[in-house]
């Protein structure tokens, strides 16, 4: 089954098993950058998602959507399952794997900085290009997709997540290391930060689809920093990347941003575009 | 392929284990949660806004109602908040309740609001209170 045929069938079973009214935490804006805030107990979200990159060079456009399924195990612990694909301009289509990702909040209340826990295991091959993280330094292989899916990697990446609520800003920074557990890379690493805040202050008193308290904008900066082995600058991927996030109703939130590249390495840009629906599943009543 | 499908196996069984175990037992109340005492003298600077209430009850509709109930009378996932015991306490320890969480008890953070719609929350809730709105279903 194709990851389109996957993320359409998810979709649908969300619509469908939504119809009861719940309660709905946030949605963060970032598609990178991880804050505090975690799944509330009992809640899956469904999201669908696309990376598509420009490369710099002459290699052709490539779109690379995933689906992703996040719960709430515990109010101090979120897991995510993700499965992802790609497909170019010319150089054929895939799917490039799955990943298991936790996410543990070791304090009970919200502090200056809240600090989160992250770990995730990957199972993908080379052509994979949703990007969700960057670690490491040089750019993106573009042999054909058939030759990349051949070779499978089995990664472990750790994140120390530290997020603040300032006002009605939200200020968070993601340190991120990764463990190639299929070859000797050393340990690589990344990073991520992001500022985002609501456009509105006062709610209103009736519903409103296009009113600014539905609207939060941001920007976060992400790339890689290299590795234990190699830490040469000229190297690294960095990206800035204006968000805005949509919450189109009670249950679903559509984002997007624009990620420019700022080196060499890098890609033009990578635009990206998600689209996250929420639902209870898991209830005492 | 054949273990890395296991390990996926493995961790969603796992996981809803975990999950089925925990959903099955009451949430607990954390009876020393409690908000500092700087926290707890905060005004609400909409409390000559009565009509920012209504805006409150929007998002307690949107964000609080299924743990909460739909009048905040309280449900088995979570208690009433028109209880004495709520109403007891000062704006500012509720906007801190609101805006931290609890992660053992489950009670989301909300300080992803703006601060002003932390603070209609909390009128609208008073607003319940006054109104005795309460079935007084929820545990404490």
């Amino acid at each position: 089954m194709s990851l389109l045929r996957i993320s359409i069938l998810g979709l649908l079973c969300a619509l469908a098993l939504g119809s009861a009214a719940f309660a709905s935490a946030q949605e963060r804006p970032y598609f990178v950058t991880y804050d505090h805030y975690l799944e509330e107990r009992g809640n899956l979200e469904i999201a669908i998602a696309t990376t598509t990159g420009i490369p710099k060079k002459n290699e052709g456009v490539y779109t690379a959507p995933w689906l992703e399924l996040e719960y709430g195990l515990a109010g101090w612990w979120t897991a995510e399952l993700y499965l992802e694909g790609v497909t170019t301009h010319g150089a054929g289509h895939g799917f490039t794997g799955w990943r298991v990702e936790n996410r543990f909040r070791p304090l009970r209340d919200e502090h200056r900085i809240t600090p989160v826990l992250y770990v995730e295991y990957e199972n993908i091959n080379e052509a994979s290009r949703i990007q969700k993280e960057i670690v490491g330094s040089g750019s993106l292989p573009f042999e054909p997709i058939a030759e990349l899916t051949q070779e499978q990697a089995h990664e472990l990446e750790a994140k120390l997540i530290l997020s603040s609520a300032v006002g009605v800003w939200n200020i968070s920074e993601n340190i991120i290391v990764e463990r190639n557990l299929s070859a000797n890379e050393g340990f690589e690493f990344g990073y991520s930060v992001g500022v985002a805040r609501h456009l509105g202050s006062l709610a209103r008193a009736t519903s409103c689809l296009l009113c600014p308290e539905n609207f939060v904008i941001g920007i976060e900066a992400y790339g890689g920093l290299g590795s234990s082995e190699a830490f040469a600058r000229s190297e690294q991927r960095h990206y800035l990347a204006p968000v805005v996030s949509w919450r189109v109703s009670t249950r679903s939130t559509l984002k997007a941003s624009v990620g420019f590249g700022l080196t060499s390495t890098g890609d033009h840009a990578l635009f990206r575009v998600g689209y996250a629906y929420e639902l209870p599943v898991w209830r005492n009543r | 392929m054949k273990v890395s499908m296991l390990v996926l196996a493995a961790l969603l069984l796992s996981s809803i284990f975990l999950t089925a175990r925990q959903a099955g037992s009451p949430r607990e109340h954390d009876a020393r949660w409690a908000a500092p005492p700087t926290e707890a003298a905060r005004m609400n600077p909409l409390s000559n806004r009565r009509d920012a209430t209504e805006g409150g009850k929007k998002i307690f509709g949107q964000r609080c109602s299924t743990c909460h109930g739909e009048s905040a009378e309280g449900t088995s996932d979570a208690p009433s908040l028109t209880r004495a015991a709520v109403g007891r306490q000062s704006d500012g320890a509720l906007f801190w309740k609101i805006s931290s969480g609890n992660t053992r008890t489950g009670m989301p953070t909300f300080s992803f609001l703006p601060p002003l719609q932390r603070w209609q929350l909390i009128l609208y809730i008073r607003a319940q209170a006054d109104t005795g709105g309460a079935t007084g279903s929820g545990r404490d």
